[in-house]
C-alpha cells in the first residue's frame, strides 16, 4: 500500500517535472541573446591543436557577449558526431559547434553514412585556416614538388606518411599521374607522423600544419591549400604547381539550420574580437596557425565554394565513399 | 644543473606548492575512487590551468596524472576494482592481501612502490631526456612491431590456471579492439553502422564495465560472505600485517628497480601507455620468480611490480615530450597545450631558449613525487577504513562514480551503454574464470601491433629480407619465438601431468598462439 502511494507520488512529481519544462517559456528572442549561458561542442577530444584554439575561442566569445562559454568535447567520426548532435540542439543560438569546416565539405564525400551539405547548417564566422601540407625532413635533397616527383623517380619504393584518406588520395593522384612506386605508410595521429618524420622513417607526410613547430628539423615542400601559407611564403602552392587539388579547411563556427540572423551576426561580431586579442594570438602564435577572419556571410559563401570544389576533386580521383 | 637549483627557488613558494598538492591530491583521490581517474581529473583541470601562471598549471596537471596512477592501486586493493586500467595487476596479488587482513602492507607497499618507481623516472626524465630521445626515434615501426609481439608473451605467465582460457580472453581482447575505422583503408570495422564506433571502443568506459561494475555485481552477489568475512578480519591484529617489514624490502626492491626500469622504457616509446608498463612488469616479475604459482594469492611483489611500473611510466612519457616535442601519451597531449598556452613550445629548442622555466618544471616534477608521498601515506589511513564499511553501502556509490566516468569523457550516453555492455561481458568471464588481464593486454596491444605491423610491411617494401636492417627486431622476434616455445613446453608437461591425473585431452595452445 505504501509502496503504491510512494510509486504514484513519484510518478506525480516526474510528470510536474516534465509538464513544467514543457511549459517554460522558450529563451530565445534574438534581441535579447544571449540570454544564459553558451555551449560549444568540439569535435575532438580534449587537448588537440583545434580544441585548444577552440577554448581560446570560447574565452574571447564569453568576453564579448558577457555570458559563460562552455567548451563540450565530444569527439567521434572527424566530428562527424558533434554535428549530427548540434542538428538536434535548438536553433537558438545557445548551442554551437567549433570545428573545422572539413566535417561538411569532404567527410560526406569520404564516408558513405554522411549526406551533410552546407545547407544543412548555418554559419556565424570562420577563425583560423591549417596549413595543410607536404613536409619532410630538412636535410631532404629535394625542395619543391618538381624535385620530390624527381627523386621520387629514382628511388622506387620509397615511403610517404598517410594520416587521413585526404593524404592518401594525394599521393595517389601524383603517383599515379608521374609513375611512382610509392609505400603508403599509415600514421595514427600527428604524434605518430612526426615521430615517422624525425625519426627518418618516411621521405615525406601530408602534415595538418604541426610540422611548422619544427622548424630546424623539418620543412615544407609543398601547400596543399589554394593560398600560400604564411608560416612558409615561399613554398609553393600544389596549384601553382600544376595540380588543381588545393583544399582548405578553417575553423568555423557551425550553428543549427534556422538560427536568426540576428544571433549569426552577434556570434559573428564577437567571433571577430580574436583578431585581436592578445591572448588568442599568443595561443595561436605559439602552435603557427594562422588566424583568417571571415564574417558570416564570407563564411557561407566559402563553405558553399569548398564544398563545390572538394566535391570535384574527390569525385575526381575516383574515390568511393566507405 | 643550476637552473633545476634555481628552479626549486621558484618552485618552493606557498603558491606553487599549493597548486602541485591540489593536483597530487585530486588525481590521488580520483584515482581511488573506481570509476574516475585520469581522464576525469584532467577534463576538471583544464580550463583552471588557463588562469594559473604556467609552472603551476603545468605542475598541477602533472600532478593529477601521478596522483591518479598511485591512487588507483587504492581502490584495486581495497575493493578488487582497478581504478585505472594500468593497475588491474595491482588487483591480483593486492585485493587477496586485503582479505587476508593486510590490506594497509598492500596499501603501503603500493605507494613506496608507485613513488620509488615516479622518483626514479622523473630522475631519467631530467638526466637523460634528450639522448634516450633521439635513441627512442631508431626504434621505428619494424622494431615497435617486434617488441610489442614479444610482450604478447606475458599473456602465458598472466592467465592464471589456464593457459587456454587465458589466449581465449586475449583474443577476445584484440577482436574488441578491432572495431573501428582501420587506419590504412579506412573502411568501418564493426561498427553496425553506428558512428560512435567509428573511433574504436574506447578504453575507459571499456575498462570501467570490465573491471569495476562487474565486480561490484560479482561482490554484491556474495555480499553476505563478504560482510562477514570483514567484520571478522577488519585489519590483521599483528603489527606485521599493517607495515612493510625488512624482509618484504629486501624481497621487493628488485622487483621495484625492475618495474620502474620498464615503465621508464614503455613511456619512453611511443603510444604503449600505463597499462603496457604495469602488465609487462608484472609478468616479468612473476616469470623471474621462482614460485611463480602463488602470484595471484596475495604476493606483495605482484603489488610492488605493477605499481611502480604504472607510476614510472607517467615522467618517462614526457620524455619524448620535451627532448623532440612528440607527445608519448595522452597527459601529454593536454600538456602541449597547457604549455603552448603559457608560451613554453615543447621540444628540443625548449631547453635552449627557456632553460629556467624547464628548470622550474623538473623542480615542480620532483616536489610532486614528494607530495605524493606524503598525501598517499595521510590519505591512506581514511582510505583503509573502506574495508570496514558495508558492502551494501559501497556499490551504489561505487556504480554511480561509474555512470559519471563513463559519461565524461565523450559527454555522450553511448559510453554508459558501453559500459554496460562491457559489465556483462566481465560479468561472465569472472565467473567462468577468464582472466580478464589478459583480455586488456589483447584489447591494449593488439591495435598497436596491427599497426605496426601495417606500418612495417610497406616499410620494409613487403620482403621479409629487408628485416636484416632492423637488429633490434630480429632480436625480440627471436626473443618471441623462444619465449612461445619454452611455455609451450612447460605447459604440455603439466598438461601431460594432468593427463595423467584425469585423462584430459590434450588441449593445442601452442597452434592458437600464432
Amino acid at each position: 500500500m505504501t509502496l503504491a502511494t510512494r510509486r504514484g507520488l513519484i510518478a506525480a512529481a516526474m510528470a510536474l517535472a516534465l509538464g513544467v519544462s514543457g511549459f517554460a517559456p522558450r529563451a530565445a528572442h534574438a534581441e535579447d541573446y544571449p540570454a544564459g549561458p553558451l555551449t560549444m561542442y568540439v569535435g575532438y577530444k580534449a587537448g588537440g591543436q583545434t580544441d585548444l584554439v577552440g577554448r581560446a575561442v570560447a574565452k574571447v566569445l564569453s568576453d564579448q557577449l558577457g555570458v559563460p562559454v562552455n567548451v563540450v568535447n565530444k569527439p567521434g567520426g572527424g566530428g562527424v558526431l558533434a554535428a549530427h548532435e548540434l542538428q538536434k540542439a535548438a536553433p537558438d543560438g545557445n548551442t554551437f559547434l567549433f570545428h573545422a569546416n572539413s566535417v561538411i565539405n569532404t567527410e560526406p564525400f569520404m564516408m558513405k553514412r554522411i549526406d551533410f551539405k552546407p545547407d544543412d547548417f548555418e554559419y556565424a564566422g570562420m577563425i583560423t585556416a591549417y596549413q595543410t601540407s607536404l613536409a619532410t625532413q630538412k636535410d631532404a635533397p629535394y625542395d619543391d614538388l618538381a624535385g620530390f616527383v624527381a627523386w621520387a623517380k629514382e628511388n622506387p619504393g620509397f615511403s610517404f606518411g598517410s594520416l587521413s584518406p585526404t593524404s592518401r588520395m594525394y599521393m595517389e593522384i601524383i603517383a599515379e599521374k608521374e609513375g611512382l612506386d610509392v609505400n603508403i605508410v599509415p600514421l595514427k595521429g600527428g604524434g605518430d607522423m612526426l615521430n615517422a618524420l624525425l625519426g627518418n622513417q618516411v621521405a615525406l607526410v601530408l602534415s595538418g600544419g604541426i610540422h611548422y613547430k619544427y622548424p630546424d628539423q623539418l620543412k615544407t615542400i609543398s601547400a596543399l591549400t589554394t593560398f600560400r601559407q604564411p608560416s612558409a611564403p615561399d613554398v609553393k602552392t600544389i596549384e601553382e604547381d600544376g595540380y588543381p587539388l588545393g583544399m582548405d579547411s578553417r575553423t568555423t563556427l557551425i550553428l543549427p539550420k534556422g538560427t536568426p540572423r540576428e544571433v549569426l551576426e552577434k556570434l559573428s561580431t564577437a567571433l571577430k574580437a580574436c583578431e585581436t586579442d592578445a591572448d588568442f594570438k599568443t595561443i595561436v602564435d605559439a602552435a603557427d596557425i594562422p588566424i583568417f577572419y571571415f564574417d558570416l556571410d564570407q563564411a557561407k559563401a566559402e563553405m558553399e565554394k569548398s564544398y563545390a570544389k572538394n566535391k570535384e576533386i574527390i569525385e575526381g580521383a575516383g574515390i568511393e565513399p566507405k | 644543473m643550476e637552473y633545476l637549483i634555481s628552479g626549486f627557488g621558484h618552485v618552493l613558494n606557498p603558491v606553487t606548492l599549493f597548486w602541485i598538492a591540489v593536483g597530487v591530491t585530486l588525481g590521488y583521490v580520483l584515482g581511488a575512487l573506481p570509476g574516475l581517474g585520469k581522464a576525469t581529473g584532467v577534463a576538471v583541470a583544464i580550463p583552471l590551468t588557463f588562469y594559473l601562471d604556467p609552472v603551476s598549471a603545468i605542475a598541477m596537471l602533472i600532478g593529477i596524472a601521478k596522483g591518479s596512477a598511485a591512487g588507483s592501486a587504492v581502490s584495486a586493493i581495497l575493493l578488487n576494482t582497478p581504478g585505472e586500467p594500468s593497475s588491474a595487476p595491482t588487483a591480483l596479488d593486492g585485493y587477496p592481501l586485503a582479505r587476508q587482513g593486510k590490506a594497509q602492507k598492500a596499501l603501503k607497499m603500493g605507494l613506496f612502490a608507485s613513488v620509488i618507481g615516479d622518483f626514479v623516472s622523473t630522475l631519467i626524465l631530467i638526466g637523460l631526456a634528450a639522448p634516450l630521445a633521439s635513441y627512442a626515434l631508431l626504434i621505428g615501426p619494424v622494431e615497435l612491431c617486434a617488441i610489442l609481439l614479444f610482450s604478447l608473451t606475458f599473456i602465458g605467465g598472466l592467465s592464471g590456471n589456464s593457459l587456454t582460457k587465458g589466449l581465449i580472453a586475449g583474443a577476445f581482447g584484440v577482436l574488441f579492439a578491432t572495431v573501428g575505422i582501420e587506419t590504412e583503408t579506412f573502411i568501418p570495422r564493426l561498427t553496425f553502422g553506428l558512428l560512435e564506433l567509428d573511433e574504436g571502443i574506447s578504453l575507459v568506459p571499456m575498462a570501467i564495465g570490465m573491471l569495476a561494475v562487474a565486480e561490484m555485481i560479482v561482490q554484491a552477489g556474495n555480499m553476505r560472505a563478504l560482510d562477514q568475512q570483514s567484520t571478522e578480519m577488519r585489519d590483521g591484529k599483528s603489527r606485521e600485517d599493517r607495515v612493510v617489514t625488512g624482509a618484504e624490502w629486501r624481497r621487493c626492491l628488485p622487483v621495484i628497480a625492475r618495474g620502474s626500469l620498464i615503465g621508464s622504457a614503455v613511456g619512453i616509446l611511443p603510444g604503449l601507455g600505463a597499462s603496457v608498463g604495469s602488465f609487462l612488469s608484472y609478468g616479468a616479475t612473476q616469470r623471474a620468480s621462482r614460485t611463480p604459482e602463488k602470484y595471484g594469492t596475495g604476493m606483495i611483489e605482484g603489488v610492488a611490480a605493477a605499481e611502480s611500473a604504472d607510476n614510472a611510466v607517467v615522467p618517462a612519457s614526457l620524455i619524448p615530450l620535451f627532448a623532440l616535442g612528440i607527445p608519448g601519451s595522452v597527459i601529454a597531449a593536454i600538456l602541449i597545450s597547457a604549455l603552448v598556452l603559457h608560451g613554453l613550445t615543447p621540444g628540443p629548442l625548449m631547453f635552449q631558449q627557456q632553460p629556467q622555466k624547464v628548470g622550474d618544471l623538473y623542480a615542480a616534477l620532483l616536489c610532486a613525487s614528494v607530495i605524493l608521498l606524503a598525501i598517499g601515506y595521510a590519505g591512506q589511513r581514511l582510505f583503509a577504513l573502506v574495508i570496514r564499511v558495508p558492502l551494501r553501502l559501497i556499490i551504489p556509490g561505487v556504480l554511480f562514480l561509474c555512470c559519471i566516468g563513463a559519461y565524461m569523457e565523450t559527454s555522450s550516453v553511448f559510453s554508459i551503454y558501453l559500459m554496460l555492455v562491457f559489465t556483462l561481458i566481465g560479468y561472465f568471464m569472472r565467473k567462468f574464470e577468464y582472466s580478464f588481464v589478459t583480455f586488456l593486454i589483447g584489447f591494449v596491444i593488439g591495435p598497436n601491433l596491427e599497426l605496426t605491423f601495417r606500418q612495417s610491411i610497406q616499410l620494409l617494401d613487403g620482403k621479409a629480407a629487408n628485416l636484416v636492417h632492423h637488429p633490434i627486431s630480429i632480436v625480440f622476434i627471436l626473443l618471441t619465438v623462444v619465449t612461445v616455445g619454452l611455455i609451450a613446453r612447460g605447459n604440455s608437461r603439466a598438461t601431460q601431468r594432468a593427463e595423467a591425473r584425469a585423462g584430459m585431452e590434450k588441449p593445442k595452445e601452442e597452434q592458437l598462439h600464432i
